[in-house]
């Protein structure tokens, strides 16, 4: 009856290697976003009069890069929960009392470098698996579980050292790995390259990664493709722990010293990244390179503002109002993805 | 639009040139609805056709393209500036599939939700009067139930209508607006089905204009006064209801003659045994025996709380038996866990799509695979463009639009998420592959493309065991049936018993029989 004219638009044959055919403009400019952004900003600090002079400069990049080298671990971290539905606000407990073990193992008891260092890394191991069984297996809300062990891991902490920060024997081996250069970039991003590299196959190349993203999507169904859905979301807090417990020993190695304070502190400006990461390059996914760039954006952003001369109010102002905003855009972009808009 | 029956009517809805264009494909093509004061109008149309997205168009939850224009009664809009407010100011109210209705308040709230409580002095709920307000209600839409009784006490059909009362409380019998319902019936068991239908009647019957869209095609046949029929996005007829039957409403929708949406039933059953179940208890079931032959569809009516899920998700593994002998191909089956149930070659395909049988944000390719991810890792990686083509594959085989395996898997229709958890599992060629109310909410056209998979699975070897509240696919679709009643297998229906009258029977009647 009625003429029709085009019927099968999606018959299209589709292009055998590329992933799309041509992905439309808007498409790209959702991806790219915050790239763009990115360097935006960096144009901006590098010709503003206040920051032309401090902020493009080798040393500037250098330190912002060492600096945020504890924030990009957690940020990674925190993401493994996240692709499996649960937040883990636990990452910056975790990071101090990370260093508090090793700088106390190695400087107070004396263990050798690479023990204190495992044990660090263990202790963060060691509270994931806490966490994950209060949830997994205990049903407790993820938010408020891992609320609970931070400020528990917290309190012990400051039993512990008695609010003393560890200044005193922490040994050269680890403090070189936190400072200087090695072939001309500082150590530390080698430690964010190495976790960086091994979240992102384990995420997009192993079957464990997939798994972790259909429990994410509906755990229901997970169950019923065969997944232990529990023992999933066990392993991903256990795995944010260790990284997380990674980032402890890369803070100790950076400060030299162990300060009972500073762990909860990461713990925002780590999910701020993971979100804005989620907006970028795979929108709607948590990503490792997006997790990256949500890093620097969030650094650059903060540290020409400091160089403009902004205060201190800066940084916790600026770190809050981008978790705000990548977590209302991720939410909006999750939502358009599946029909909901 | 050749064949509307004339423009003197009173026309409540219109559209005009409402088109809808996702992504650059375009699912609604210059649409032209028209339905008139006091009559039951269809909205027919299989996967894709659109009639989805109509609907959500009309409620503002998609925004139409520009150019369209909507008119419903005294208001008057550019489809593209159509929103939620809009359509509830203009009088259209919509109840969907699974009436939203609150299970843990009262029935007197559920209605005081919609409207606003009565209140008294210092903004106290006035509770006697929100009682007698909803008790007034209640009278008015013919719905027996007190103010005060728990709505996860009532009836499924009775929750519908509810959701259907507060939609329209505020019409004080003025039926101007327009009452949309979407599958109303679709999550509904056929005796609670004809209660909705006739109290619908009797709405449309005291002047209230109805838009009804539904998949069953006697329900509309029986209901409606006219027609509308979507193809491709594009409408291909509005008709009169009387004079057409289910064979021109069929071949209205599927744009072709279909010769029958039931496949032909060769025989494939042979004489081996696959899968022998003795004295299988587990929740509601009790001391369930028979046993399931290789290429044999084995059907399972009762009705609900029967323990017919029960049934498949303890072969699954899902829900351990409690007690029981079970033998798999030869060997003990005591699946604990799905992944076991798996390993020794079940598949199942659940009966909640959405929330059990989809990852709603997951592409189209990582749902085909969720099931066979570990197929695809070798040299220490997964091989992503193995995946891919196999996913294409799967596309193409399975008739899923849009033809790609790229799109998020939540934003397709129900056919073609169903046709996508069918392949997930068919693909790994079952040795028994359990499926539970397989074609609910599914068109006509999916529907006999994922009985035409069924038929080539039991072919190819797999056995099948089919739950589904349709008899008439029972009867049509199986070999052989079990009926189960309160848990107990009652009767088992074969050759001449297998058709939709003897099988309602056998579930309704309470007595023991020999088939």
């Amino acid at each position: 009856m009625s003429t029709v004219t085009n019927t099968e638009p999606e018959q299209k044959t589709i292009p055998m290697s590329p992933r799309r055919g041509r992905p439309g403009l808007s498409v790209m400019l959702e991806k790219y976003a915050l790239a763009a952004m990115f360097i935006v900003l960096c144009l901006a600090f590098s010709t503003m009069s206040s920051t032309a002079e401090t902020f493009p400069t080798l040393a500037n990049i250098k330190n912002v890069l060492g600096s945020e080298s504890v924030i990009a671990i957690a940020a990674l971290a925190s993401i493994l929960p996240l692709t499996c539905g649960q937040f883990d606000l636990s990452v910056g407990a975790i990071i101090g009392l990370s260093s508090i073990v090793t700088a106390s193992a190695a400087a107070t008891h004396d263990l050798p470098v690479v023990v204190a260092v495992l044990a660090g890394v263990l202790a963060g191991a060691v509270v994931g698996a806490f966490n994950g069984w209060l949830v997994a297996y205990r049903g407790v809300n993820a938010l408020i579980a891992t609320l609970g062990t931070s400020t528990l891991v917290a309190g012990l902490i400051s039993l512990y050292t008695d609010n003393q920060i560890i200044s005193v024997g922490i040994p050269e081996g680890l403090t070189n790995l936190g400072s200087g250069d090695l072939l001309g970039i500082p150590r530390p991003v080698y430690a964010i390259v190495i976790v960086a590299l091994f979240v992102y196959y384990l995420l997009r190349h192993t079957p464990y990664g997939r798994y972790l993203s259909s429990v994410g999507a509906s755990p229901a169904s997970a169950r019923l493709v065969g997944l232990n859905v529990p023992r999933m979301i066990l392993s991903s807090f256990v795995l944010s722990g260790a990284l997380s417990g990674i980032a402890g020993v890369l803070l100790l190695a950076r400060a030299g010293t162990a300060n009972p304070q500073v762990g909860p502190g990461f713990t925002l400006a780590a999910l701020s990244a993971a979100f804005l990461g989620a907006t970028a390059i795979r929108p709607g996914t948590f990503n490792v390179p997006g997790t990256l760039l949500g890093v620097l954006f969030v650094a650059i952003s903060v540290n020409g503002l400091v160089l403009a001369g902004a205060a201190d109010w800066v940084e916790p102002t600026f770190n809050g109002a981008a978790l705000l905003v990548a977590v209302t855009l991720s939410t909006a972009i999750a939502r358009r993805r599946t029909g909901q808009s | 639009m050749t064949e509307n029956t004339g423009g003197a009517q009173d026309v409540v809805l219109r559209t005009t040139g409402l088109s809808k264009t996702f992504a650059g494909i375009t699912v609604l093509r210059d649409a032209h609805l028209e339905v008139t004061r006091g009559e039951i109008h269809a909205l027919l149309g299989g996967n894709g056709s659109g009639k989805s997205t109509l609907i959500k168009v009309l409620a503002g939850v998609y925004g139409a393209d520009a150019g369209g224009r909507i008119d419903v009664q005294d208001i008057s809009a550019p489809a593209d500036e159509w929103s939620p407010t809009v359509a509830r100011s203009a009088g259209l109210h919509f109840v969907h599939q699974d009436p939203a209705v609150f299970g843990p308040l009262t029935v007197a709230e559920n209605l005081a939700i919609g409207r606003g409580f009565v209140q008294s002095v210092g903004g106290r709920i006035d509770w006697p009067a929100s009682r007698r307000r909803a008790a007034e209600v209640l009278e008015r839409f013919s719905i027996d139930v007190s103010p005060k009784t728990l709505v996860s006490n009532l009836r499924p059909a009775d929750r519908t209508m509810l959701s259907i009362a507060r939609a329209l409380q505020d019409q004080e019998g003025a039926h101007d607006g327009v009452l949309v319902l979407d599958e109303p019936t679709a999550s509904l068991p056929a005796w609670e089905v004809d209660i909705l239908l006739a109290a619908l009647r009797k709405y449309a019957a005291a002047g209230q204009t109805i838009l009804y869209v539904s998949h069953r095609l006697p329900e509309i046949l029986e209901l409606a006064d006219r027609v509308t029929v979507l193809r491709d996005g594009v409408q291909v007829a509005t008709r009169d209801v009387a004079g057409l039957d289910e064979r021109t409403l069929v071949e209205l929708i599927a744009g072709r003659d279909l010769e029958r949406v039931f496949p032909e039933r060769p025989d494939t059953v042979s004489d081996d045994v696959v899968l022998s179940v003795r004295g299988l208890s587990a929740g509601p079931l009790k001391d369930v025996d028979f046993d399931l032959h290789r290429g044999e569809v084995l059907g399972v009516a009762g009705l609900l709380g029967s323990g017919r899920t029960t049934l498949l998700r303890s072969l699954f593994g899902d829900r351990p038996a409690d007690s029981g002998e079970m033998t798999l191909q030869g060997t003990r089956f005591a699946p604990r866990r799905p992944s076991a149930a798996m390993k020794a070659g079940i598949a199942m395909v659940p009966e909640d799509r959405g929330s059990e049988g989809l990852f709603g944000s997951l592409s189209v390719r990582e749902n085909l695979s969720a099931a066979t991810v570990s197929r695809y890792w070798s040299r220490a990686r997964l091989q992503h463009g193995r995946e891919r083509g196999d996913a294409r594959d799967l596309v193409t085989a399975y008739g899923v639009r849009p033809a790609s395996d790229v799109p998020v898997a939540g934003t397709l229709s129900g056919g073609n998420q169903q046709k996508i958890v069918m392949a997930r599992w068919l693909r790994r060629e079952p040795v028994v592959l359990l499926l539970d109310e397989p074609t609910q909410g599914v068109d006509v056209q999916a529907r006999s493309e994922i009985y035409e998979h069924i038929r080539r699975a039991v072919a190819r070897g797999s056995s099948v065991l089919l739950v589904t509240s349709d008899f008439e696919e029972l009867a049509h679709l199986s070999d052989r049936v079990v009926v189960l009643r309160e848990g107990r297998v009652a009767a088992e229906a074969r050759g001449d018993d297998l058709d939709p009258q003897r099988l309602t029977e056998l579930s309704y009647l309470s007595k023991e029989i020999s088939a």
